[in-house]
């Protein structure tokens, strides 16, 4: 996962925790604030009873004084206005609290106070008639207990807010003696009843009561609420239709509950109402400030910020451990990429560099193949040939496995003539068909386009791949390949090729399908463990597939068979048909005959350049039938050399080259201006066979290319197209080979020489072959005495092991499975049989070296030496060069600066050390060298 | 007579011209210097602090608590409304529960009785009191005899018309200047279908058509003639002349049909309400009322259905009854006076003088949309007609050291003409007699 999204993730769900949290703590808050305002209506409810309480107290205390003065009356006794209020004056405790004895019926609704007035302190009298007070008279006076008050007015005595408690009572009038009904009234400053409002606050600081009538006048009031009426308050801060306002004041006026608001400073407020009880005219606000009513949230956020920067520490925690283990994992990972890279870059160097001797192994079996006409002999190459293809296949295999892996592997498209693909195809699987005795059956469809564009070696691979597990899967039946195509609606350019391979083999169990495309993975490994293959087949071209845009498809049925398919779409660069396939297959097949040199050119120049001597060797072998005249160069300069002398009709220039490689090599000579060879082709020869090559190639400069091991066929048909019409003649019956063999070797008993012929290609290789074999006999012979007198049985067969080789390349064919016998001995560790037979052996390995003995008199060629006699000193820089390379291990190197010196003449003195460090060479006795060249070893060892 | 020969003899009016208009610069001056209001007193005073007054409901006043709130959030601010407050204030200040600020009027100054109310007022323009008096507007200053100030002008109200100008616009008229502009005006409206190009409330009372018409006009004439005051303070029959110009112009006015008592009547029954709500129908040029009409306006314009539908842009401009154009009678509407035995005096004074700025008053009458007692008029436009008004048709009812009686007399005077009750010639000999 990548480091972004795990953040994301991360605080994707610390997001959701602080959600949670964040609603968790609302729930409670608004459920603390359900409970808060509960409260607070209890409060409210509390603080009505407290001032329902004290307004009924001071209306008993009122209804006692009109009690009284009514019971005089009753009594007969009534009192005068002035006894009434004199009494009243006696009764009161508190100085601020007035009686008022008023008339209400009197036009100017005056009467007499137990105060004197503020401005005059003989003035008793007392008038409400400017203050209207006495609207609802009719409801004062009652026998229920009720409570009867005035608004909040101005006592006209001390001009102070006050209210009244009523009564009626019934006095004396002093003028008519008659009973006369007068309101008795309790006078109270407004500001009793709000120091008793302050107790009330309880728990609540900013908590404001006041009081209102059903018209919304306050009576009393807090600092808060504005205006003279509550009403008028609510509709100028709260932005309320007429229908909301109705529905508060209706609210308001008609039971308890709680409301929200806004005050004057468009803040939000609670008010909690209630209608004081015995005055159903009066109602109590509470009033808060929404804030003040809310529950402290200052908990919840250190909460919720203690909670965040846990996470974040955690996250950061968490982070900075996964950042050292993902270093640790990346530094493994580096590791494990390298340990593969390595694997990678071993199996292709490896498979590299395998093709080259596999170059030379198939290329001179294909000499055995044209010049031997023992059938035996024909037969046991041909089963070379096989093994060696099938060897350099599963090379191909890991080579393409191993690029794959790196994703060095490119699909390059070109065009490509459908037929020939058909035919490298069908002759590839034919001859392994019949040699199981299976059936091979086509169904091309005649009507596929001739020239298609699409990367012909991949597909070539994939179905090789196919029909080569199709054959090696199946016993007996048939195969059949079948090629068709479909065309694309909507594109005229393409079409999609179908291709499907079905067999009557062994097919796949169900449970198996899965891993047919897993590279390594060899379905039922135990049954099919006599049948070669990497298990990379199926993952490589399942890999192509993939590459390519399609994907193989199987269907198997266990025991019957398999058919494996594809579709893939081509590019058509020539819409003619390819015909009827499988006719000109059938006659091809018929008329295929041993083969034949093509042509010869006698007059006809090569120049092949190759570091390595026995693919020049090959070359010149594959050739040799054609009598093309070939010059060849060990190395790019030596081949520049060459290039610049003489007129070449065709070059071959090796790619892979020490110190300088062909496109180097081709580079130099392109510069070169005065050369005969500026028009000559240069084809390159290279053991890379990768789509995309050719291209490659042509790019650096190149006409051609050919790939390592050489398929003599290619050669021919590019000589064909590159060399001369005029220089190219038809194939002749010549075959002589005119090189001296000695007659005393034709009659070595031990020796075959056909055979030995056969082995080495030539008569003139054989001869070299056998000089070889003799020179190392005795060193050989007693190297093997030597390990079995210490019983060192592995060496021992080891040499044993290289004796059969050899004596079997030179035609010593008894020698030679005699040697095979003890090997197989000593690799099963058979040392009585070593015991019995060992001296047997090396007695007819000597006694052959004997009788081979006078060939060490034929100097070969030495007389007529024309190469440049070494000088002392460059001798001198040559020797201490190996000795250097021996020491350290760089054998290759050795290798080559020997072959550098090949090219001198040695004085006759030092001619034997040299040719003694050259058999050390051969014979890869690299340890020999230091003391052959200091002289400390008997150059003949 | 020029006014400097008027301003001698000027009783209540202490404060010189010159030192006017130098104090005026300074005030404009000191306030763009000061800016701001600055607390003097610890901004933690807990107290609380009582205004009294007649007004039922006092909005404006309370808004400016909430401002002085934002200094002082510690202190209490109420507004009490006393009922027969005129009586009920003397007690009142007397009581255990007096009150710390209180409205008063200019008509307690000759009021024997009120004297006992006025004895409590604290003598605001005492220098180490740091009121900003200097802010206050020429005309709108009140002070004693001796030169004190106990009384702050918060309202002021002047007399004139409500100007419909989206008529005057659409008729491409210019509201009139001068008394022939008005006529002609008026000409053009009465041809352009306007059947009464003015109206008012057909009363006596000062909100009346007659008054806003007339007695600016007439107090000019008293200003011009100082002589008469005294006896028309007397009800002297002879000073009867005095009207004469005033009504004259009235009673053209009434004849050309410019103005039509009857329809007025018919269509407007009081002097506040209705008149706002007649001006509102939309199709009245101008509307003749006093301060208190224009007062009412704000919050009427949404109940009025015609207005809502069609509301239209409306200015107050004075009479151009002189030659040379309107006077501008400036009348303080409501006074405020520090008890000077509050037992918070010091919070007291400290919201005074909060309140004595051209910013704070000039946010009360706003709210309550009266004329402020400043020179800017810039907080509502209603009233810009009155930015810069020329000095010499500018003066304020106490220069004219009229009594309510004379006022009386002209009200009933002009009624009486304009209804055809009786003549001028009839109304002028009848002064002393004309109010019922």
């Amino acid at each position: 996962m990548k480091r972004a999204l795990i953040i994301a993730v991360d605080l994707v769900i610390m997001g959701l925790i602080l959600f949670f949290i964040i609603q968790y703590a609302n729930t409670k808050m608004h459920e603390s604030n359900k409970s808060m305002i509960e409260a607070f209506e209890k409060m409210t409810t509390s603080a009505e009873q407290v001032i329902t309480n004290y307004l009924e107290d001071e209306q008993h205390l009122c209804d006692i004084w009109s009690n009284y003065i009514n019971r005089t009356a009753e009594a007969g006794n009534p009192m005068t206005a002035e006894e009434a209020i004199a009494f009243i004056r006696k009764a009161k405790i508190s100085p601020s609290i007035y009686g008022h004895l008023i008339f209400p019926d009197d036009p100017s609704v005056s009467g007499i106070s137990t105060h004197p007035a503020m401005k005059d302190s003989n003035d008793y009298s007392v008038s409400y008639r400017k203050i209207s007070l006495f609207d609802d008279l009719d409801k004062i006076g009652h026998e229920d207990g009720g409570v009867s008050l005035t608004r909040a007015y101005t006592n006209p005595q001390n001009g102070v807010q006050s209210i009244a408690f009523m009564n009626y009572v019934t006095v004396l009038d002093e003028n008519t003696g008659d009973l006369k009904k007068a309101l008795l009234m309790r006078v109270e400053p407004v500001s009793m009843l709000e120091d008793k409002l302050v107790f009330l606050k309880g728990e609540y600081e900013s908590v404001e009561i006041s009081l209102i009538n059903k018209d919304g006048d306050y009576l009393v009031h807090g600092k808060s609420l504005k205006n003279s009426n509550f009403f008028e308050y609510y509709k100028s801060y709260n932005n309320a239709d007429i229908a909301d306002y109705n529905k508060m004041i209706d609210s308001v006026t008609s039971g308890s509950g709680t409301m929200n608001m806004l005050n004057s400073k468009g803040e939000d407020c609670v008010i909690s109402y209630t209608p004081l009880r015995s005055l159903d005219t009066w109602f109590l606000l509470a009033y808060i400030p929404a804030a003040d009513l809310s529950t402290n949230t200052v908990v919840d956020w250190l909460l919720l910020g203690m909670v965040t920067v846990g996470l974040l520490i955690l996250l950061v925690f968490n982070f900075a451990v996964l950042m050292v283990y993902n270093k640790k994992l990346s530094e493994a990972a580096e590791a494990a990429n390298q340990a593969n890279e390595a694997k990678s870059y071993f199996l292709s160097t490896m498979s590299h560099d395998i093709r080259t001797p596999m170059n030379a192994i198939l290329g001179l079996n294909e000499m055995v193949l044209r010049d031997c006409h023992d059938e035996e002999i024909v037969a046991y190459s041909e089963s070379i040939r096989t093994a060696g293809k099938t060897l350099l296949g599963l090379i191909n295999d890991i080579l393409d496995f191993s690029k794959i892996e790196a994703g060095k592997m490119d699909i390059i498209n070109v065009d490509y003539n459908f037929v020939s693909l058909l035919n490298d195809l069908v002759n590839m699987v034919q001859g392994k068909a019949a040699d199981k005795g299976l059936k091979l059956n086509l169904d091309i469809d005649r009507n596929i386009p001739m020239i298609l564009n699409g990367d012909e070696i991949r597909i070539k691979q994939i179905i090789t791949n196919i029909l080569s597990n199709a054959v090696k899967y199946t016993k007996e039946g048939s195969i059949t390949f079948k090629a068709g195509f479909e065309r694309i609606e909507g594109d005229k350019d393409s079409v999609k090729l179908c291709i499907s391979v079905s067999d009557t083999g062994i097919g796949i169990k169900k449970e198996d399908l899965d891993r047919l495309f897993v590279a390594f993975e060899r379905i039922e490994e135990k049954k099919n463990r006599n049948i070669e293959g990497t298990g990379l087949g199926m993952s490589i071209a399942q890999s192509f597939l993939a590459m390519m845009g399609s994907h193989m498809k199987v269907e198997s049925e266990y025991g019957k068979g398999s058919t494996f398919s594809f579709t893939l779409v081509q590019g058509v660069r020539d819409w003619n048909p390819i015909g009827n396939y499988e006719e000109t297959f059938k006659r091809a097949i018929s008329e295929r005959q041993t083969y034949r040199e093509r042509f010869t050119a006698p007059h006809a120049r090569l120049l092949v350049v190759d570091d390595t001597p026995v693919n020049l060797s090959v070359f010149q072998s594959l050739l040799k039938r054609t009598k093309v005249q070939i010059d060849t160069a060990g190395s790019g300069d030596e081949g520049i050399v060459l290039y610049k002398q003489k007129h070449y009709d065709v070059i071959f220039l090796d790619h892979m080259m020490p110190d300088k490689d062909g496109i180097e090599t081709l580079k130099e000579m392109k510069i070169i201006t005065d050369s005969p060879n500026s028009e000559t082709p240069i084809i390159c020869l290279t053991a890379n066979a990768i789509s995309g090559i050719r291209e490659m190639y042509i790019n650096a400069g190149f006409d051609d290319y050919i790939t390592k091991p050489i398929d003599p066929d290619r050669l021919e048909t590019l000589l064909l197209q590159y060399i001369p019409k005029g220089k190219i003649a038809p194939p002749s019956d010549d075959e002589e080979d005119d090189y001296f063999i000695p007659d005393f070797i034709f009659k070595i008993d031990a020796l075959d020489v056909n055979s030995g012929l056969i082995h080495c290609g030539s008569r003139e290789a054989y001869m070299a072959t056998l000089k070889m074999y003799l020179e190392a006999a005795p060193r050989n012979a007693e190297e093997i005495e030597r390990y079995w007198s210490v019983r060192d049985i592995k060496n021992t067969t080891i040499k044993v092991h290289a004796l059969k080789s050899t004596s079997r390349v030179i035609g010593a064919l008894k020698l030679g499975d005699f040697a095979a016998q003890l090997e197989k001995a000593g690799d099963s560790g058979d040392t009585e049989t070593l015991e019995k037979e060992l001296g047997e052996l090396l007695s007819q390995y000597r006694e052959l070296a004997e009788e081979l003995e006078p060939l060490s008199d034929i100097k070969s060629n030495e007389e007529s030496d024309t190469r440049p006699l070494i000088t002392e000193e460059d001798m001198k820089e040559a020797y201490t060069a190996i000795l250097e390379f021996c020491a350290s291990y760089d054998f290759d190197s050795v290798v080559n600066v020997v072959e550098s010196l090949d090219d001198y003449r040695f004085p006759e003195e030092e001619a034997t050390r040299f040719e003694a460090v050259k058999k050390a060479v051969d014979n890869f006795d690299y340890d020999m060298i230091p003391g052959i060249i200091s002289g400390e070893r008997d150059n003949g060892q | 007579m020029n006014k400097k020969t008027r301003s001698l003899k000027r009783v209540l009016i202490s404060i010189l011209i010159p030192v006017l208009i130098l104090s005026q610069a300074a005030c404009s001056g000191k306030t763009e210097a000061d800016g701001e209001f600055k607390p003097r007193l610890s901004t933690e005073t807990e107290c609380s602090i009582k205004v009294a007054g007649n007004y039922s409901n006092f909005e404006s006043l309370e808004s400016e608590f909430e401002r002085f709130y934002e200094f002082y959030p510690n202190v209490t601010l109420n507004y009490v409304n006393l009922d027969d407050y005129e009586s009920t204030i003397a007690s009142a200040l007397m009581s255990d529960e007096a009150p710390d600020i209180f409205v008063t009027g200019s008509w307690m100054l000759n009021d024997e009785k009120k004297k006992p109310v006025l004895e409590k007022a604290e003598v605001l323009s005492d220098p180490s009191l740091d009121i900003d008096l200097d802010c206050i507007r020429k005309g709108a200053r009140w002070s004693l005899e001796n030169g004190d100030v106990i009384m702050l002008p918060v309202f002021t109200r002047s007399y004139g018309m409500l100007v419909n100008m989206d008529i005057f616009e659409k008729n491409g008229l210019e509201v009139p200047t001068d008394y022939e502009s008005f006529i002609d005006v008026c000409e053009k409206l009465k041809a352009a279908g306007y059947e009464h190009p003015i109206m008012g409330a057909n009363g006596t009372t000062v909100s009346g058509m007659y008054y806003a018409f007339g007695f600016p006009l007439f107090c000019d004439n008293v200003l011009k003639n100082p002589g008469s005051v005294d006896a028309l303070n007397a009800l002297d029959s002879s000073q009867g002349e005095m009207m004469r110009p005033a009504l004259e112009k009235l009673k053209t006015f009434v004849d050309a049909g410019y103005l039509d008592p009857k329809a007025c009547s018919d269509e407007i029954e009081d002097d506040y309400n209705a008149v706002i709500m007649r001006f509102f129908e939309g199709d009245v040029p101008m509307m003749l009322g006093s301060g208190d009409t224009v007062s009412g306006t704000l919050k009427r314009e949404s109940k009025s259905e015609a207005f809502s539908a069609a509301p239209f842009k409306y200015r107050f401009f004075v009479v151009p009854t002189g030659d040379d154009g309107g006077y501008f009678l400036d009348a303080v509407n409501l006074f405020f006076s520090v008890n000077k035995n509050s037992t918070n005096l010091d919070m007291t004074n400290e919201f005074i003088r909060f309140l004595t700025s051209e910013k704070e008053l000039g946010n009360m009458a706003a709210i309550k949309r009266l004329i402020t007692p400043t020179n800017d008029f810039s907080l509502d436009e209603v009233y810009s007609s009155l930015e810069g008004f020329p000095e010499d048709r500018y003066f304020s009812y106490q220069e004219t050291r009229l009594n309510d009686n004379v006022n009386k007399e002209f009200r009933a005077a002009a009624y009486k003409v304009a209804n055809g009750i009786m003549t001028v010639d009839e109304a002028v000999s009848a002064y002393g007699s004309l109010w019922e």
